[in-house]
């Protein structure tokens, strides 16, 4: 799994190491002519935005910058991964004659078969390779790379060359300088010594000629010394330049994901430098990619390794893939081929997988990432389908983590609903909003939420308009419709104590009401329309009203007409002060109906009018 | 000459003789008809007109001749109030027997006439009465 952990890590989190090839969406990798130089230096770490990120195979989750990222709920590798699932298989013409140029060059540059003609041949595939869009010019940048180190081989030829020139020079230096110190001892000065003096003198001319003569050749002979050492250093270092520039390719195209490229790369590495030094001289943030993933000191036999290794498990993992989609194991089947995705997305096992299973594994993984967002925005409904969905086509699918977040999300949901209606019904407001909020943050899309929330608004809309109705028809006196709907207005003036006295007081009436209505129908019922409608008159005139009691009224005023008209004459001129008129209806009206009170009452009335002491 | 002067005195005679006996009659059946209302000269009310309007009889005097119905009330100073029958019983009126009669006994269902005078609240007092 070491690899698996490294190359995970390292590709989709970077725009700057994502390739899609033969796509235009996203711009190439760089192809760079020039290699970047690694960094140098451990105190840099700019690498990677200043963190290595780490996989937990565990988890599968993806630690960066700070940052965590399960690599099967991440939005670009999501996306990337959808694009995949949905893209034709690469199995052109093109796409085959691109793998054969590559095979063929790692082919010829193969360990136990490079020669320098196969080199060259290998070379020579290079800018072919490159011609294909699915290379992003890659191949180019190997070859560039090459030929770069070539041009180094050949510098240092000709340094080794100019270091023999400078070396001969040198040497015939040292022979003048020899010469022209041994030739004064041949001086005829220092021969004779027979005269002191002048024999000192003479030795004197003698030293300072010889050292006028040695000291252009000294000179000289110092030049070319520091020449020789310029040329040793400038040829370590330009080696040294070249190498560093090969390696961060192999490390940029290992970092990509191109781990054909990688292996066809190492393989002219070897070839071109031949010395057997293969330390990464790279910065130590890359180093310790390799180094602390593998265990093992990063080397370009690592990288290559590595790069073989994957290659191989992208292999298993596609068979993998084919094996679980025939036992319709799904679930496994799309994270296999997501594994394989991530590390392999540019190799040919991966791109040349058919549509037609890549579009069983897309079916399954837009059903995973649905049922996601669906538990995310705690759509449980629509969770619940979509497991139910995915455990039908997916065998292996497990439903039983979201069912139980479905299930215990229903649950508290419903507990709160049923919280909610206990306090609607008890009036009790602050518990219902609080119940209710926290229903709708546990299952916003709850349908009995929405259902509880419609009654009990409609509860409260029906209230007030019952409210309102009985504030209306109080004002219009209409205390039978009051009547009539006295349930609903009961019901509403529940929590109003003020119009609750108010409707307290109308259904007492009405209740005065309907009862002399039921005596007046009642005496009606026996032919005694004079009483029948004596009964609702005197219910009428506290309650003028009431529409049954009028209608009843009428209805009874023209049953007993004369006694009627008798009383209404009476009282009609009673009130015009005309008692002996007013007095002899009322007689006449008592005559009618002799149990009338309001014969009765008026007959009293002006009989104690007429005669005020009367007794 | 004498034949021709008793025939036209002969049927004056018989003339006159049809006319006493007319006049006798009418004496006869006066006298034995047993009208004795003694006011017959004064209107009789018209009590249509006092239940419609007692006031606009003020100060008149009519006569009426009833059933006493019912006795409403008594004072000692104004007198009876009584309800009187009239027309057959088909209407009642209110009759106000002052003290000056208070000599004479009323009950229920005596028949009287009575001379009444419309006062100035439209109340019909008695002027006098009899009994019918």
């Amino acid at each position: 799994m070491k690899p698996f952990c490294l190359i995970a890590l390292l590709i989709p989190l970077h725009p700057a190491f994502s390739q899609a090839p033969g796509t235009m969406d996203q711009p190439p990798a760089a192809a760079p002519t020039q290699a970047a130089p690694a960094p140098a230096g451990g105190s840099q770490s700019s690498f990677l935005g200043g963190d290595v990120p780490v996989l937990d195979p565990g988890s599968e989750i993806v630690s960066w910058d700070g940052r965590n990222w399960n690599i099967n709920n991440n939005r670009m590798f999501e996306a990337r991964f959808e694009k995949f699932l949905s893209a034709p298989e690469s199995d052109d013409a093109s796409d085959r004659e691109y793998q054969i140029i590559i095979e063929s060059i790692m082919d010829k540059m193969a360990p136990n078969r490079v020669t320098p003609n196969s080199t060259d041949e290998a070379f020579q595939l290079l800018p072919k390779a490159s011609a294909f869009d699915v290379d992003a010019n890659l191949c180019d940048a190997i070859a560039n790379q090459v030929y770069s180190s070539w041009l180094a081989r050949r510098s240092k030829d000709r340094l080794v060359a100019a270091n023999k020139g400078l070396e001969d020079e040198r040497k015939r230096l040292e022979w003048n300088a020899k010469v022209t110190a041994q030739g004064n001892s041949l001086d005829p000065g220092r021969a004779g010594g027979t005269n002191d003096t002048a024999s000192t003198e003479t030795q004197s001319s003698s030293n300072l000629k010889r050292d006028m003569e040695m000291q252009p050749i000294l000179t000289r002979l110092a030049e070319i010394n520091g020449l020789l050492k310029a040329n040793q250093l400038k040829n370590e270092v330009a080696e040294l330049q070249v190498k560093i520039e090969f390696q961060a390719l192999l490390v940029q195209l290992f970092l990509q994901r191109r781990f054909q490229h990688v292996v066809i790369g190492t393989r002219f590495y070897r070839s071109i430098f031949a010395d057997g030094d293969s330390q990464l001289r790279v910065g130590d943030d890359a180093k310790n990619l390799f180094s602390k993933t593998t265990g093992l000191p990063p080397t370009l036999g690592t990288i290559d390794s590595m790069a073989n290794e994957v290659m191989r498990d992208v292999g298993e993992g596609v068979a993998a893939f084919r094996f679980l989609l025939e036992k319709q194991e799904l679930e496994s089947a799309t994270k296999r081929l997501a594994e394989t995705f991530l590390i392999g997305e540019y190799l040919p096992g991966v791109r040349t997988l058919d549509r037609d299973n890549k579009r069983q594994a897309l079916a399954f993984a837009q059903a995973a990432n649905k049922l996601i967002s669906a538990i995310e925005v705690k759509d449980y409904a629509l969770a619940e389908t979509i497991v139910t969905e995915l455990a039908g086509s997916a065998k292996d699918f497990d439903s039983s983590k979201p069912m139980a977040a479905i299930e215990t999300a229903k649950t508290v949901s419903a507990m709160h609903i049923a919280k909610a209606r206990n306090a609607a019904v008890s009036g009790d407001r602050e518990v219902l909003e609080t119940e209710l909020r926290a229903a709708t943050e546990i299952w916003p899309r709850n349908p009995s939420l929405a259902e509880v929330s419609s009654q009990i608004f409609s509860q409260a809309d029906v209230q007030g308009r019952a409210l309102l109705d009985f504030d209306q028809l109080l004002g219009q006196k209409n205390y039978r419709q009051i009547f009539d709907d006295r349930m609903r207005f009961i019901a509403a003036t529940a929590m109003h104590p003020e119009r609750q006295e108010q409707l307290r007081q109308v259904l007492d009436n009405m209740s005065t009401v309907e009862a002399a209505i039921i005596r007046s129908q009642a005496i009606e019922k026996r032919g005694d329309y004079a009483g029948a409608w004596e009964s609702a008159e005197l219910a009428f005139q506290e309650n003028p009203d009431d529409n049954k009691l009028n209608q009843l009224r009428s209805d009874l005023t023209t049953r007993a007409a004369d006694f009627v008209r008798a009383l209404r004459e009476a009282q009609n001129l009673e009130t015009k002060n005309q008692p002996g008129s007013s007095l002899a209806w009322y007689l006449k009206a008592q005559k009618e109906y002799p149990p009338s009170e309001f014969a009765r009452e008026g007959i009293q009335r002006l009989t104690k009018e007429i005669l005020p002491d009367a007794t | 000459m004498a034949r021709k002067s008793s025939r036209p005195l002969a049927g004056l005679w018989l003339v006159l003789a049809i006319v006493l006996v007319a006049a006798a009659f009418l004496g006869a059946v006066f006298l034995f008809s047993g009208d004795s209302n003694p006011y017959r000269t004064v209107p009789e009310l018209e009590v249509r007109s006092y239940l419609e309007n007692a006031n606009s009889l003020r100060g008149n005097v009519y006569r009426i001749d009833g059933e006493v119905v019912n006795s409403l009330a008594w004072s000692p100073t104004s007198g009876r109030l009584i309800a009187v029958g009239v027309s057959e019983g088909r209407e009642i009126l209110p009759v106000l027997v002052t003290t000056e009669f208070n000599q004479i006994n009323i009950q229920k269902g005596q028949k009287f006439i009575f001379l009444l005078e419309v006062d100035e609240n439209g109340i019909l007092k008695t002027k006098n009465l009899t009994k019918s």
